[in-house]
């Protein structure tokens, strides 16, 4: 039988050094991809993934699983670490209309991961518009107020697209999540 | 109480505070809102969630060849820290084993008498069984917020909490209370040996309900658990 998600994150916590090399071996593609899509450059790629790693294995003792899967708890770890490198930077090193394009068609993995399907297919119903103001909220951390200078649309504007992204891809999740 | 900020003013804050992307200023206004306001709560929540899901989006790559063994070296190296006492990993694997042990065979403890092996085996056999989907692990931090220990919760018949106090503050008995949808029991002691302490009850109800887990120990000494968390 395997071993969910959540238990290797209780051995990682645990300090056995078996669960975390299972645990990084089960990730590191996911891990690794959102920090290319994030940074665009593979070795920053591979330093961000490094440190996310770590430092799930230095706060697995405050995962909750109550809170929601490990899975989305480790890749927003993966987020932040990228998001982290991307503030010492100038300018995306990703255009984000490009990055949209590429989540939707979600690249040709053999083993593609039916949560990662489910999630691309609502991306691929919201209007571009939406679609990009929620992927740089979501994957470059930007503000709503950064997003309007970047697109050149008024605050309001920036605010409810990714509002109204988030909502509607809400109901869009909750439906298939059933 | 001042109540600042309506849910109108915070609407659109919610969203940014669940994508991360939130300036500190924002998150304190929306957190100061959220402390009266149970819907704007559950809004975060949800948009936290879809927030979360949305990352799984992400395509997935290859890492290069070596990313795994670099990432174990710089976890063990991080573990081998003179910051870190290996004692630790020890003592948490211990807990976990014997939480999770004594819950399937039924309230049984045995970590006291196995060796590391055998609980290490014994760890994964449980997990195994108990497909890690009722188990629960919190950091016990001290008065300045500096984790000293674990606590372990699982949900079963019985239901189990574990907790390791590993360096304790002060030496001596701590008493256990823990909080179950706010009204507080007691569940045990833990006796100091050593640089530190383990002890496990059973515990009525769902791990979900519990609020805190406290250790009180000598001259008002305090570390606690908070395992409700409201806010994010
Ligand atoms: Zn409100």
């Amino acid at each position: 039988m395997a071993v969910s998600d959540e238990a290797l994150l209780a051995g990682v916590a645990a300090g056995d050094t078996d669960a975390t090399a299972a645990f990084v071996r089960r990730y590191q593609r996911r891990v690794y991809g959102l920090a290319l899509s994030v940074v665009g450059d593979p070795g920053l790629a591979e330093d961000v993934a490094q440190d996310a790693f770590v430092r799930a294995w230095r706060h697995a003792g405050s995962y909750d699983p109550r809170r929601g899967k490990a899975s989305t708890w480790l890749l927003t770890i993966t987020r932040n670490a990228a998001i982290d490198v991307l503030r010492m930077r100038r300018d995306l090193p990703t255009e984000p209309a490009l990055l949209v394009d590429q989540l939707v068609a979600g690249g040709d993995q053999a083993d593609r991961v039916a949560d990662s399907d489910r999630v691309r297919a609502a991306l691929a119903e919201l209007s571009r518009d939406h679609a990009v103001a929620v992927v740089l909220s979501a994957y470059f951390g930007l503000t709503a107020r950064e997003i309007s200078d970047r697109m050149a649309i008024p605050l309001g504007t920036a605010k409810s697209r990714i509002r109204t992204g988030l909502h509607r891809l809400r109901r869009m999740l909750e439906v298939t999540n059933d | 109480m001042t109540e600042p900020y309506e849910c109108d003013e915070v609407a659109d804050l919610l969203a940014e505070v669940a994508t991360g992307a939130a300036t500190g200023p924002d998150r304190d206004r929306v957190a100061r809102h959220l402390a009266d306001c149970e819907r704007c709560r559950r809004e975060l929540d949800e948009l936290s969630w879809v927030a979360d899901e949305v990352l799984l989006a992400a395509p997935e790559h290859e890492p290069p060849a070596r990313f795994e063994s670099m990432v174990l070296e710089r976890i063990a190296a991080e573990d081998r820290s003179p910051g870190r006492r290996p004692r630790r990993a020890r003592l948490l694997l211990a807990a976990a084993a014997a939480v999770l042990i004594a819950a399937v065979s039924a309230g049984s403890v045995w970590w006291g008498t196995a060796s590391d092996r055998e609980l290490a085996a014994g760890y994964r056999d449980a997990l195994d069984v108990a497909d890690g989907r009722y188990f629960a692990a919190a950091p016990l931090n001290d008065d300045d917020d500096v984790q000293v220990g674990h606590v372990f919760l699982y949900d079963g018949s019985p239901s189990w909490l574990f907790v390791v106090l590993d360096p304790a503050p002060e030496p001596g008995t701590y008493d256990i209370v823990v909080t179950v949808n706010g009204a507080e029991r007691s569940a045990g002691r833990c006796v100091v040996t050593g640089t530190g302490c383990a002890a496990g009850d059973t515990l009525a109800g769902k791990i979900a309900d519990v609020d805190s887990v406290r250790l009180l120990g000598p001259d008002g000494t305090e570390v606690r658990a908070d395992l409700s968390r409201p806010n994010r």
